[in-house]
């Protein structure tokens, strides 16, 4: 009992002439302790399961957060210990906190929108994107920006405020796609011979894809020729490469059988036969 | 062709010459097909060997595939009817070194063209390697560096008549056999509904005597989960 007695006198002792007591800084020094290791512990599980599903900067920012968020929670909670108004503090922090939001709000904006990009995930790391006006692919989806590499090898870091308010065109979300040539050949060719020859030449072709099957038919009769309208269905990730192959070998494929690309032409008809003078014809004739 | 070989090994045909030979403290690697390109390896290695074998179908001309479908003519099963068939299925033939039980694909070739399909649709369907296929009563003979023969059993199980013109199965769960006569995968499909289905590979080779072949995928490290394939947009 005695023991008791001194040990609550003890805690009961003002400190340095003050109002604070031994007690309260006992107090003060516990809920601070307990704080630190809440946030430590939180941050060591966060960290093992999110480890593999955010880049290591994101993380390692988004535990700082978390980390110091807790400690401060634990500050606020121990200070009515050694002060005993906080109502100024809560009001300057009040302030304080306005100003910082209006100073942060495109930060704001972008941390938002790249939690809702990466829950959506209209892109993907290595996709083949198209972002407002930038075409690349994209190399990194952090959680303020997306970096893209554009085709010719540039860097391109955009805000994720702006990825997610932009118009976005994925290349590679569906696993294939479509396009389309026009392949002009001579009225006076086989159209029919023609588009056998195309069919067979899509045919080799391994990345043409059987089914959808592709289709190959005359689209117009053109002023210099008859359009032949190639459309075909490739795997996305190989797309552009099929698409630079095939043209050529379409164009090799009907030449060998004697089919020709035309020419523009004109037939112009004259009202009277049109003289040449013999002296003109002589350049000509020598070559 | 097939099996596991010290580096003196060369083979040679009308349509293919490839092997190792020895070059001071290396070895150099070959392959040449005929009309086709020419492949050149350096390999260091004291006491390795190299293993050729077929393997899945979904490398050439490059991986843009992680199934496999097999078209038929249509086969009208009857409820709850079980019954097993053969159906060929091309093959890609890997060469391997193997060192202190470690594998490294060295070269992938294959003696007949590749042609891809797409099953279902664009936004939820899956590119597959694609190929047609007679339907057999029995082991078909096929040219083992070019086809393997599948023994395929279509389970039945709703009750109602059944069309099926085609089988996907997922590449990376393809168990493998290889003699030097046959090249074989045992499977399974079971019809859950008139238009889904699921398929399984089972590790049963269809002779005594067959040696199993090295999976492609866990050659290269690459981490997979396999599971059985699912056919949720039509047999058809």
């Amino acid at each position: 009992m005695v023991i008791l007695e001194r040990l609550h006198e003890l805690l009961q002792t003002p400190l340095f002439g003050t109002s604070l007591s031994v007690g309260n800084l006992l107090w003060l020094v516990v809920i601070l302790a307990l704080s630190v290791i809440l946030a430590r512990l939180t941050v060591t599980n966060l960290r093992r399961a999110l480890e593999n599903k955010i880049s290591k900067n994101e993380l390692e920012i988004l535990l700082k957060l978390i980390y110091f968020t807790i400690v401060i929670l634990g500050v606020v909670i121990a200070l009515p210990n050694i002060i005993a108004d906080l109502s100024g503090l809560l009001v300057a922090g009040g302030i304080l906190g306005i100003i910082i939001g209006f100073a942060s709000q495109s930060v704001v904006s972008n941390f938002v929108s790249g939690l809702f990009l990466m829950a959506e995930q209209p892109v993907k790391i290595g996709d083949n994107v198209n972002v407002g006006s930038i075409s690349g692919n994209v190399e990194d989806i952090c959680i303020l920006s997306t970096t893209v590499r554009t085709y010719d090898g540039v860097f391109v870091r955009i805000p994720n405020e702006k990825v997610f308010n932009s118009e976005i065109t994925n290349y590679w979300a569906n696993v294939a796609r479509r396009f389309d040539y026009m392949v002009g050949i001579r009225y006076q060719d086989d159209a029919g011979k023609a588009i056998g020859i195309i069919k067979n030449v899509l045919k080799d072709h391994p990345f043409v894809l059987q089914k959808p099957s592709p289709t190959v038919f005359v689209e117009e009769l053109g002023d210099n020729g008859v359009n032949i309208t190639v459309k075909i269905w490739s795997p996305a990730r190989v797309w552009w490469d099929v698409k630079i192959e095939l043209l050529w070998k379409i164009k090799v494929a009907l030449e060998a059988e004697g089919i020709e690309i035309p020419f523009p032409q004109r037939t112009v008809w004259f009202p009277e036969p049109l003289k040449m003078d013999e002296r003109q014809k002589v350049p000509y004739e020598k070559g | 062709m097939f099996g596991r070989h010290d580096y003196s090994f060369q083979y040679s045909s009308d349509s293919i010459s490839f092997g190792i030979e020895p070059d001071g403290d290396i070895y150099r690697y070959f392959r040449e097909i005929e009309g086709g390109e020419k492949v050149e390896k350096s390999v260091v290695s004291q006491r390795g060997k190299l293993v050729v074998c077929p393997i899945e179908p979904v490398n050439l001309p490059q991986n843009v595939a992680t199934y496999m479908e097999i078209d038929f003519d249509p086969l009208f099963l009857e409820p709850f009817s079980k019954t097993t068939l053969y159906l060929t299925f091309p093959i890609e033939i890997g060469v391997f070194v193997v060192a202190k039980k470690d594998i490294k694909p060295l070269d992938v070739f294959s003696f007949i063209p590749q042609k891809y399909s797409l099953y279902g649709p664009s936004n939820g369907g899956v590119i597959s390697r694609w190929v047609y296929s007679t339907v057999y009563a029995a082991i078909p003979e096929v040219n083992p560096l070019e086809y393997g023969v599948m023994q395929l059993t279509l389970h039945n199980t709703t009750r109602e008549w059944v069309e099926v013109a085609r089988a996907l199965f997922e590449a990376y769960s393809m168990k493998i056999y290889y003699s030097d006569e046959l090249v074989s995968m045992s499977a399974g499909m079971r019809i859950l509904s008139s238009k889904t289905a699921e398929t399984e590979f089972f590790k049963e080779p269809l002779a005594e005597g067959m040696k199993k072949a090295i999976e492609f995928y866990l050659g290269r490290d690459i981490p997979v989960v396999k599971h059985n394939g699912m056919m949720e947009w039509g047999l058809v």
